[in-house]
């Protein structure tokens, strides 16, 4: 028992040398902004998420005009509040953005420490549901990673979350919003998970589509296995009430009860209505903000008109900037249907498969959403890949990992390879840095598609372990 | 029942072809590695004759204007400039002026190069003046800039011409007088319809970086060089305020930085020192930093004008070592024979060259690869490229030496004829360079070999090291003991197994890294000999690897102890021939030559290396022939040892000392190649690897 706490102290003290190592990494590696000058990468900073335009909308509002003015900015105005000022004091001796770049080093801390939060609450509920139908065994034996500290420490450490963090991107702060609507949801905490989702989705746009995990995973409760195995579970049970006492059949009903109870609707209609008051919160502080030039109507047509339709053309990692300059006026608002749509599309297929799994679900889409956004960056590799630690269990058996990893690398030394071959060398051309971008892409949907099939392939191998049981009882 | 057998997926073809490849491994990384050295020694032949792509051009349609009376207006030049040993500047600027071109003097210091490990990454920088500068130490350019009567202003043509104001020498002195008499006659011509600036850098202290700062004061102006213009008042440049104040020259001399447009194309005109006693020649160099070349058009008008107007013989760097080499003319004379054997089966095949064509082919590529490879421009126009403009040195040697020349107008009259033809024919360009190829290798000043075709060896040598990391990963999880139905949770991590190897190979490169930062430290130790220094690098390096050894040891390296052993060797080998594979096809794009010669030596290596404890203990002769072959592979890849033979091959072996690989490396950073950063990075970790694999214990 004492080796054990003496164990369980150690860890918690080399989980924090971590996280604190990496708070040191971004420290040093932000006192050499010239040297990296990743704040003017396309792969960090796109038009939604770049400091640089932040500060100019900034500097807009500042000498009263429209921050939007001129499509510098495309972001949100509670950022401009929060960041702007930080974006114009400086200190004496300190790298230009030293207080801008101190906040996101902040929210990625939070963010990595919210990912542990919910990785915890994630895998006690696991481990009941499984201790539940009697499969508990497979958590004996197997060495329990605690994969909140490892996803923790994966989102802490990736290389993607680090320049995203050093080059100044707001993504930053986007990816702590959703990261703390899950958590809100996974703790069940109604009015967190409402704020985070309405932030989320203010800042920009995608995380809309979270809603219907969220709903999930606040009616249901965090990932178990498929709700059929419960049903079985419960028949033999019914059958013959002999095997076990009263009183602990008791418990286990009302146990069950949890299991079982379909879908809880209040916390479900609390989450609603805390997201509408929040919203309205954001609308009426937004709107105070931009009262000045041209109101919220403006303000909609010039963050979220900006992502549906479009409009910038400078490269970045997705590949949408390659094909709307390449494509013909006439067929650009059909296009911009079809893209758009393709996210739309997958939702509902994947809700209905994935509804025992609701966290795996937001991940799943996370990963889709970040594939196929208009201004993608790798801010939002960075979320996913952090919240992939989460299911480290279920993904160990995960096919083609070293595949993936080699190719994560690959690519990601090989985009500004070619970026600096067109750009600064003129001997390579826009077609080669998009290689990169089509390889990327590739990669993405190999992983998406290798997780779901790992992911699956757990679920046969619980299905198949539990028909056993069936048959013994 | 519940079917607990999970169904055999259906293989498509293409996957069962990768399974195939896969599973024979050893044979596919033979045959692709044999065929890749054979495309190498092919690429001779399958060498393509230059053509002019861009229609605009025109080369030589026009009769040529320069005439006797610009050569002795250009005469009278250079006996000016070489009598009077004072004040050259004041005789160019003199000159220059009374053309009425705009003259603009450029004083700048000479800038040291530094190291910058994150610089290729990075915009062309703005400049770090080194702190410790003196007024001795000024360099003053010259450029004199005629207005074109036809164009707009924002296109100009740079003709450059480096000479030494302290010590104008005779050769010197002919490439000016070249350039003077060029300018003379398009000062009065009606067609020029793009700005011609004539830059005469001050080579004093080294012609590259007279023209870089030349450049960088024209591109990317720095606005805090206070320093420089105040250091103006202690200045030696009386000269130049003399001029300044003489009535005479008043209305063109100008004392602000003057610019014309953007430069479509820049020679460097230089005329070499010793006379080649054959005929006249013209030397081509090409090769900009990081193995960058212009674009093919510009070298095909100089070759065609050069060649078929001024009856000029045109060369390109060869290696000579290779020119008398015995193999390579047995090898030239076996595809000689094999393309007269297919001529005589169809007549239409038409691959055959001769045998003393094949090896001067051979020799040409060997030296374009190694100069594109080292990364470090071979000239003044290397600056150039870092702008993205067009250029080439243009050197030409006279048949007999400039100081006893006799017929000196008559060369003038063809170098400038020369210069006149290739000026009026960029003076068309509509667009910039934009037509021909950046990537290419010259096989002769006529030929070239294109990126497409001279990729496909590099394709070939690097095509088994993802099929050989592949089937090394799945034996590599097939060892691992299938445990049966009841711990079948158990066989965790089966797929990321190769996370151990990973962190070894990520620590490895890491302190790849730290080594190639470490000399940034040791140029900081004054007084050091070359040799000190590499002796003092090599034992960091040591150290800094046994440290990292001792360091991680408990937490690294020994944490695959549970792993079975045989599984352990071949899944790091797996992820070090992967990291390989991803660090030559980034270099590949960056450098190619590069990639060539580094596949060429760690390639072997990587595909061999197994421990040698298993082959001794074979003992069997394909064994122990398998682990000598290793043995030397692992001496041969050490990089030391890698260039001294690449030296060897390339240039000579005498003289070579251990400073000398120093001298080499620091080179390598102060040009700020990526050739650096491709040793320190993938290709001394990957061989620290193998040889890690090569004595594993197992």
């Amino acid at each position: 028992m004492k080796t054990e706490m003496a164990m369980g102290k150690k860890k918690v003290q080399w989980f924090w040398t971590w996280i604190f190592g990496s708070v040191i990494l971004r420290l040093i590696l932000i006192y050499f902004p010239k040297n990296l000058n990743l704040s003017s990468r396309p792969e960090v900073s796109t038009p939604l998420t770049s400091i640089r335009r932040l500060a100019e909308g900034y500097w807009l509002k500042q000498s009263s005009m429209s921050p939007y003015a001129g499509s510098m900015y495309h972001g949100s105005p509670l950022l401009l509040t929060l960041l702007g000022p930080l974006t114009v004091t400086r200190i004496e001796g300190q790298p230009d953005h030293l207080l801008c770049s101190l906040v996101f080093v902040m929210a990625d801390v939070v963010a990595a420490m919210l990912i542990c939060a919910a990785g915890k609450k994630l895998q006690a509920a696991y481990s009941s549901s499984l201790q539940f139908i009697g499969l508990h065994h497979l958590l004996e034996n197997s060495d329990v990673l605690p994969s909140g500290d490892f996803a923790a420490l994966v989102y802490l450490w990736n290389p993607f979350t680090i320049v995203a963090c050093v080059g100044l991107s707001t993504s930053a702060i986007e990816n702590l919003m959703v990261v703390l609507s899950l958590y809100g949801a996974c703790a069940r905490l109604a009015p967190v998970a409402a704020f985070g989702w309405v932030m989320a989705t203010h800042l920009s746009l995608y995380p809309a589509i979270l809603i219907i995990p969220l709903t999930l995973l606040l009616g249901y409760g965090p990932d178990a296995p498929p709700r059929k195995l419960f049903w079985r579970r419960k028949n033999p049970e019914v059958d013959n009430p002999t095997s076990s006492d009263r009183s602990c059949l008791e418990d286990e009903s009302i146990n069950e009860k949890r299991m079982l109870n379909i879908f809880s609707w209040r916390p479900v209609v609390l989450f609603l209505f805390w997201a509408l008051l929040w919203s309205s919160y954001v609308l009426v502080l937004c709107g105070i903000y931009v009262q000045q030039h041209g109101g919220l109507r403006e303000m909609f047509k010039r963050t979220y008109g900006f992502i549906l339709t479009i409009q910038d053309l400078s490269p970045n990692i997705g590949a949408l900037w390659y094909f709307f300059a390449e494509v013909f006026d006439f067929f650009r608002s059909f296009f911009l249907i079809v893209f758009h749509g393709n996210i739309l599309l997958m939702i509902v297929p994947l809700a209905l498969r994935l509804n025992h799994r609701p966290f795996f679900l937001a991940f799943v889409y996370i990963v889709i959403s970040s594939m196929l956004k208009s201004y993608p960056s790798v801010g939002d590799s960075a979320l996913y890949l952090g919240l992939l630690g989460l299911f480290a269990y279920e993904l160990k058996d995960m096919q083609f990992s070293f595949f993936l990893f080699s190719g994560y690398v690959g690519v990601s030394l090989l985009s500004p390879v070619m970026h600096n071959l067109w750009i600064w060398r003129g001997t390579g051309n826009a077609n080669f840095y998009f290689a990169t971008a089509i390889g990327y892409a590739c990669l993405q949907v190999l992983y998406l598609f290798s997780l779901i099939f790992t992911s699956l392939l757990v679920l046969i191998l619980l299905l198949s372990l539990f028909s056993p049981l069936v048959f013994l009882n | 029942m519940v079917e607990s057998v999970t169904p055999k997926p259906r293989v498509r073809p293409f996957l069962r072809l990768g399974i195939f490849l896969i599973s024979h491994s050893n044979y596919v990384s033979i045959v692709c590695f044999v065929s890749g050295i054979v495309a190498l020694l092919l690429l001779p032949i399958l060498a393509k004759n230059t053509y002019v792509s861009e229609n605009a051009l025109m080369p030589g349609s026009a009769n040529n204007m320069l005439s006797t009376h610009h050569v002795s207006h250009a005469n009278k030049f250079i006996n000016d400039l070489t009598d009077s040993h004072i004040d050259s500047h004041k005789i160019i600027a003199q000159y220059m002026s009374a053309l009425d071109a705009e003259v603009t003097y450029h004083k700048f210091y000479p800038q040291l190069n530094q190291f910058h490990p994150l610089h290729f990454f990075t915009s062309p920088d703005s400049g770090i003046v080194s702190k410790n500068i003196s007024c001795s130490s000024l360099g003053i350019n010259i450029a004199g800039i005629i207005r074109a009567p036809r164009g707009d202003g924002k296109e100009a043509i740079v003709l450059v011409t480096p000479y030494n104001p302290k010590k104008v020498g005779p050769a010197e002195a002919l490439s000016l007088g070249i350039a003077y008499s060029v300018f003379s006659l398009l000062s009065r011509v009606t067609w020029l319809a793009k700005d011609v600036i004539w830059l005469v850098a001050d080579s004093q202290y080294g012609e590259y970086s007279a023209v870089s700062a030349w450049l960088r004061e024209y591109q990317a102006p720095a606005f805090h060089e206070a320093e420089i213009v105040n250091s103006e008042t202690c200045n030696d440049s009386d000269a130049i305020d003399e001029l300044g104040h003489n009535p005479y020259f008043d209305r063109k001399l100008y004392s602000g930085f003057r610019r014309a447009g953007t430069m479509a194309a820049a020679l460097v005109i230089k005329v070499a020192e010793q006379g080649n006693h054959h005929e006249d020649n013209l030397n081509i160099y090409a090769e900009a930093s990081n193995g960058q070349m212009p674009n093919l058009d510009l070298i095909n008008i100089v070759n065609y004008l050069a060649v078929h107007k001024q009856g000029l013989r045109m060369k390109v760097k060869k290696t000579f070592s290779l020119l008398g080499s015995r193999w390579l003319n047995t090898l030239g004379g076996v595809f000689e024979s094999l393309g007269k054997i297919a001529k005589s089966l169809n007549p239409q095949w038409k691959f055959g060259i001769s045998a003393t064509e094949y090896v001067e082919g051979a020799a040409t590529l060997a030296s374009s690869l190694y100069f594109q490879g080292l990364g470090v421009p071979t000239g003044p126009h290397g600056a150039f490229r870092d702008y993205q403009v067009d250029a080439i040195t243009m050197e030409i040697s006279p048949k007999v030496s400039p100081t006893k020349m006799i017929r000196r107008n008559e060369f003038i009259l063809r170098g400038g004829r020369l210069i006149e033809g290739v000026v009026r024919s960029i003076n068309n360009l509509l667009e910039k360079f934009h037509q021909s190829f950046f990537l290419y290798l010259l096989t002769s000043p006529g030929k070239f070999v294109s990126v497409g075709v001279y990729m496909i060896p590099f394709a070939l040598l690097v095509a088994p090291l993802p099929i050989v990391a592949a089937s090394l990963h799945a034996d590599a999880n097939k060892y691992t003991p299938q445990s049966t139905s009841s711990s079948e949770v158990d066989v965790s991590h089966k797929s990321w197994k190769w996370l151990n190897s990973a962190r070894k190979v990520l620590v490895i490169h890491l302190w790849g890294a730290v080594v190639s930062l470490l000399p940034y430290f040791l140029c900081q130790i004054p007084n050091s000999t070359p040799t000190t220094n590499f002796t003092v690098w090599g034992l960091l390096s040591a150290s800094s690897l046994l440290i990292l050894y001792f360091i991680l040891d408990s937490s690294i390296f020994e944490a695959a102890t549970s792993q079975p052993e045989k599984s352990e060797w071949a899944s790091l080998k797996s992820v070090t021939i992967s990291t390989a594979f991803i660090g030559l096809s980034l270099m590949s794009v960056i450098n190619f030559a590069t990639a060539e010669i580094g596949a060429l030596l760690i390639v072997p290596i990587c595909l061999m290396a197994r421990p040698l404890k298993l082959d001794t203990r074979a003992r069997s002769l394909r064994t122990l022939l398998r682990a000598t072959c290793n043995l030397a592979l692992g001496f041969i890849a050490f990089p030391p040892v890698a260039y001294v033979l690449m030296k060897g091959a390339f240039e000579d072996f005498y003289g070579t000392s251990v400073g000398d690989y120093w001298n080499w490396v620091e080179s390598l950073w102060t040009w700020n190649s990526a050739t650096y950063l491709y040793v320190g990075i993938v290709h001394l970790p990957c061989w620290a690897l193998c040889i890690h694999i090569l004595f594993h214990s197992c």
